[in-house]
């Protein structure tokens, strides 16, 4: 029984995880080649490939650079993510007066994108100096919403017991963030870490326009000058978007063991 | 190989820039000079850089390059915030919304002082951007549409040459369409497609360009021609919904016979279509020589600060720049002097480029859908979709031109 | 809650007047301290914007020209003439309609991966891979899969037998809008997995010891135990598909720019181009309260649905 029930879920996997790979296998097939990518019939296998695509943006473009751009602002957002957002959260797990509101205050700024606010955006961070800036180029990414309420749930979980007993013990609110809450939702911050990392390290309309100086230029601005000005359909594109993809699954491969836990650590909890 | 006069006016140039030289401020003078998509020629630039600073001293220009889609989104907000990009290069009639809305300098009084300037290109190119009378842009490079056709597919349906008519090419395109074939496609962007009415003799708005015109019946014939066309295979439904890389790449795939695009697609269809060679691919003006251009202009921000230095660096791009433009990108400028000389090299180098380049100089007088509209951008959203409902078979011709004839109005109305 | 939290004692701050001592203004003062770092952040850049909207919609204003006061005309033109609005409005409502299939698939997913299936990091990290991809990169890619000619789900579809003409997926009016949910969707059900599996992770092992030694069945152990702790991710997930409809922007506009016609036009999109597009500040501000509004109804909705206060647990 035991068995059959683990080879059913085995199939279901394999079939979802074949949707979900199809696509990444036909890009890097075409990140290897230079074929026509839009010739009938499709091959299924890469023809010729070879590697140049990822060498030539090595020369093409001052990529050292536009990494190294990449690497702090994502870093800047991953920090103050982690920091602004467990405060925030915290706080939410407290009742106090105007809470429906900050909370109805938070859950509507979600709802505002960000083509509506570019030229605001632009403005604004023009008047506090920060153009071309790193710190201008991460700030509207220092919080995020989404991540305050992951973790608000987490650390809402946590028992009770264990905070007051924190606080019988005489420790101040920070201390009960840092010793009891944020222990207990290792897994509430790796998603904060993958989650910033993402979504600063693939910003593109920002970036494009708070820098005019080239060298502030950030990994995925960089990478689209390297595309060839006719519109792009051979693999330089794809070689760029594997490129551009390759930082964040590594963040997510190395945070993604907190996102499980075997049934046996369950007695950390309650 | 530049020609002796344009060294002489090079050089008179540089004397003058010498001269005038100490009389600019020792302080850096700097100008920002943003590009459409030209990252390819980044050495060529960079080198126009170098040689206009050099006759310059204290002169540095910040050379900034994005792609098309970016350019409207980078641009509109660094013109709010105040700091627009001295020379704007746009495509199409992006710059005739950017003079409407009073973001470009009026260069009528220095083309009016500096007569030899305006005289070196192309007249009716040159007017593609004169906003109510004045001028506001100059030629960068330019092109309008033309026919390209498939040879070999013209022969196994038995026609002879390109059709001369619209009635013709209709016939072809059902001649030579079967199974996955298809006879006839076009670009429809930017008003590529309006050949096709222009040879009818229909135009979209009155001359003063006040009143809509294009609800006729001749034109609800056209149209309805045209959709029982595409719905019958002739004309390839791509026509209407692609944009660039499918059109383009299905002509390119062999089994289109003909195609309405700006010179532009030949490269790009080269690249993908190993059948096309100068043999195989036909080369012909639509019918009527009618064209829409689609040319690339380079125009001055009227919030520059340094309006003067701008012109001149316009000046030296368009005369000096553009005979290395045309040669390294196989295009025609506008100018007319270098684009005669390169394409009398072309005729011996590249005989099928230069019959492509050939036909962009030629029916100059012909060119239709570009009128010099400051909303060109809203009149189009008003009709195309009800036009691409018709040529989809969505909506019949009659209904869709009379809504379209009443949100164009509408739109004519606000200004 | 315990007294003598914070730092310093009662004694030192007698000096101050009476009302710091108040725990409650000591605690109103610490929320406000935790939350102001966020707030700041997103006051510049949300809230600002949105009033900048708000103000820009209810005027005729360009660059460069000045103001003019317009009342409701933007609103009266969006909707009583502008069938576009109508279009993009309903297809931001099928666009969001398919949250709740995704999500539930992503909780079946995240169901079958929590656990000490052999090789579970493996199916979680491939799920996930598609999430980081830059929206701009998933559009071109899908727009290739869906090619008529070079597209490997044409080739599929022909190969096997189960269509004799290629379906121009992106071309159709029929097919447009659902081709591009499919790649939103397989974009986003990674997202959605994380999130579940982080609140998977904070439930209690004890509950379902115990209700095994009660003899509940495991699907009871779902409905009872599971669903209920996940109402704050699951709120969660819901709002991010409820955001979806907008940070999808760039899938929409690489695979058909709205196109054909306006099948696929989302109110985003209409927004970008009246404002970028067509230079249509003013009415793009209104388009843009207007999906605010919308939007802002839809949360509620969903706030209500999942019992209130973001779907939070409780346990006072």
């Amino acid at each position: 029984m035991r068995q059959r029930g683990t080879f059913l879920r085995h199939a279901t996997l394999v079939g979802v995880s074949a949707i979900m790979l199809l696509p990444f296998y036909w890009v890097l097939k075409t990140a290897v080649t230079n074929e026509n990518i839009y010739a009938y019939p499709p091959r299924l296998l890469p023809e010729s490939p070879h590697l140049f695509n990822f060498v030539d943006v090595w020369y093409f473009i001052p990529f050292p650079r536009y990494l190294l751009n990449s690497l702090i602002v994502s870093a800047l957002v991953v920090a103050s993510n982690i920091v602004f957002n467990a405060m925030a959260g915290y706080a939410l797990t407290k009742s106090f007066a105007g809470k429906r509101a900050i909370l109805l205050l938070f859950l509507s700024c979600m709802l505002i994108p960000f083509q509506a606010t570019i030229i605001p955006a632009y403005l604004i961070t023009s008047k506090l100096g920060l153009l071309n800036s790193y710190l201008g180029l991460a700030f509207p990414l220092l919080s995020t919403i989404v991540c305050i309420f992951v973790f608000k749930a987490a650390f809402e979980a946590v028992p009770q017991s264990l905070v007051d007993a924190a606080r019988i013990d005489g420790l101040s609110e920070w201390r009960v963030i840092l010793r009891v809450l944020m222990p207990l939702s290792k897994a509430a911050i790796a998603t904060n870490v993958v989650l910033a990392f993402i979504w600063s390290w693939n910003a593109f309309l920002w970036p494009l326009i708070i820098t005019r100086e080239p060298t502030m230029q950030t990994l995925p601005l960089g990478l689209a000058r390297f595309l060839s000005y006719m519109e792009d359909t051979t693999g330089a594109l794809y070689a760029f978007a594997v490129m551009v993809l390759a930082p964040s699954i590594f963040v997510f491969l190395m945070a993604q063991k907190e996102f499980i836990r075997g049934l046996t650590s369950g007695a950390t909890k309650g | 190989m530049i020609s002796r006069r344009t060294l002489l006016k090079s050089g008179a140039g540089a004397v003058a820039a010498t001269l005038a030289a100490p009389a600019i401020a020792q302080a850096p003078k700097k100008i920002s000079f943003l590009t459409w998509n030209i990252i390819d020629q980044e050495p060529m630039i960079r080198g126009w850089i170098a040689r206009f600073a050099k006759d310059r001293p204290g002169v540095e220009v910040e050379w900034l390059d994005k792609k098309g889609p970016e350019i409207p989104v980078f641009y509109q907000t660094q013109l709010v915030a105040g700091t627009p990009p001295d020379i704007i290069n746009t495509q199409g009639a992006l710059g005739l919304e950017y003079a409407a809305q009073g973001a470009l300098l009026d260069l009528t009084p220095r083309l009016k002082a500096d007569a030899a300037v305006g005289s070196r290109f192309n007249a009716d190119y040159l007017s593609n951007w004169a906003y109510e009378g004045n001028n506001y842009l100059l030629p960068f490079y330019i092109t309008k549409t033309l026919l390209f056709y498939n040879k070999p597919m013209f022969q196994k349906a038995g026609l002879s040459g390109p059709p001369q008519s619209f009635d013709a090419l209709i016939d072809a395109a059902q001649k030579m369409a079967s199974g996955d074939a298809s006879g006839f496609l076009t670009l429809n962007f930017d008003w590529l497609y309006w050949p096709l009415y222009a040879t009818n003799g229909i135009d979209l708005l009155s001359k003063d360009l006040t009143k809509p015109t294009f609800n006729t019946p001749k034109a609800i014939e056209v149209t309805d021609r045209l959709a029982k066309a595409t719905e019958a295979g002739a004309i390839n439904k791509i026509s209407w919904t692609g944009r660039w890389v499918e059109p383009n790449g299905a002509f390119a795939a062999g089994n289109v016979g003909m195609l309405h695009a700006h010179s532009p697609a030949y490269f790009f269809v080269k690249g993908q279509g190993k059948w096309v060679t100068p043999e195989t691919l036909g080369v012909a003006h639509a019918p009527g020589g009618f064209a829409t251009p689609n040319s690339h202009g380079l125009g001055i921000s009227k919030a520059s600060k340094n309006p003067d230095l701008a012109w001149d660096f316009l000046k030296f791009v368009t005369n000096e720049g553009a005979q290395e433009l045309g040669v390294n990108r196989k295009l025609v400028t506008g100018n007319i002097a270098v684009d005669t000389k390169n394409l009398a090299d072309l005729e011996k180098s590249d005989p099928l480029v230069y019959s492509i380049l050939k036909t962009q100089l030629e029916h100059t007088d012909k060119m239709v859908g570009n009128w010099r509209l400051g909303n060109d951008s809203k009149i189009k959203e008003a009709f195309w979709p009800e036009l691409q409902n018709v040529l989809l078979g969505r909506k019949d011709a009659k209904t869709a031109l009379a809504d379209a004839e009443r949100k164009v109005a509408r739109e004519l109305k606000r200004g | 809650m315990m007294p003598a939290a914070g730092g310093a004692p009662g004694g030192s701050a007698e000096r101050h007047n009476g009302w710091w001592q108040r725990k409650r203004t000591r605690e109103l003062a610490l929320v406000a301290c935790f939350l102001l770092p966020s707030l700041v952040v997103f006051f510049l850049y949300r809230v600002l914007p949105l009033g900048w909207n708000l103000l820009l919609s209810v005027q005729y204003w360009s660059p460069l020209k000045p103001a003019r006061w317009a009342g409701l005309d933007h609103y009266e033109e969006m909707l009583l003439y502008d069938d576009v609005f109508w279009q993009s409005l309903t297809n931001t409502l099928i666009f969001i309609g398919a949250a709740p299939f995704a999500i539930a698939l992503a909780l079946g997913i995240a169901l079958l991966v929590n656990s000490d299936l052999k090789g579970a990091a493996v199916y979680r990290s491939i799920v996930f891979l598609s999430y980081p991809l830059m929206t701009v990169a998933v559009g071109i890619i899908w727009r290739w899969m869906y090619d008529e000619r070079g597209g490997i789900i044409n080739f599929a579809l022909r190969e096997s037998g189960l269509v004799a003409k290629p379906i121009p997926f992106l071309q159709s009016f029929e097919w447009a809008l659902p081709s591009v949910i499919v790649a939103e969707v397989w974009q986003v059900l990674g997202f959605y997995m994380i999130i579940i599996l982080t609140g998977l992770q904070s439930i209690p092992q004890h509950l379902y010891e115990a209700a095994s030694i009660d003899g509940a069945p495991r699907w009871a152990q779902f409905w009872r135990i599971t669903l209920p702790m996940l109402k704050p991710s699951l709120f969660l997930c819901a709002v991010v598909g409820i955001l979806n409809s907008f940070t999808s922007f760039d899938l929409v506009y690489i695979m058909t720019n709205g196109g054909p016609g306006h099948a696929t036009e989302l109110l985003i999109t209409y927004i970008y181009k009246s404002g970028f597009g067509q230079t249509k500040f003013d009415y793009a501000a209104a388009l843009t309260v207007a999906q605010f509004i919308l939007l802002l109804a839809l949360t509620y909705l969903a706030n209500r649905a999942a019992g209130g206060n973001a779907g939070s647990l409780e346990r006072r």
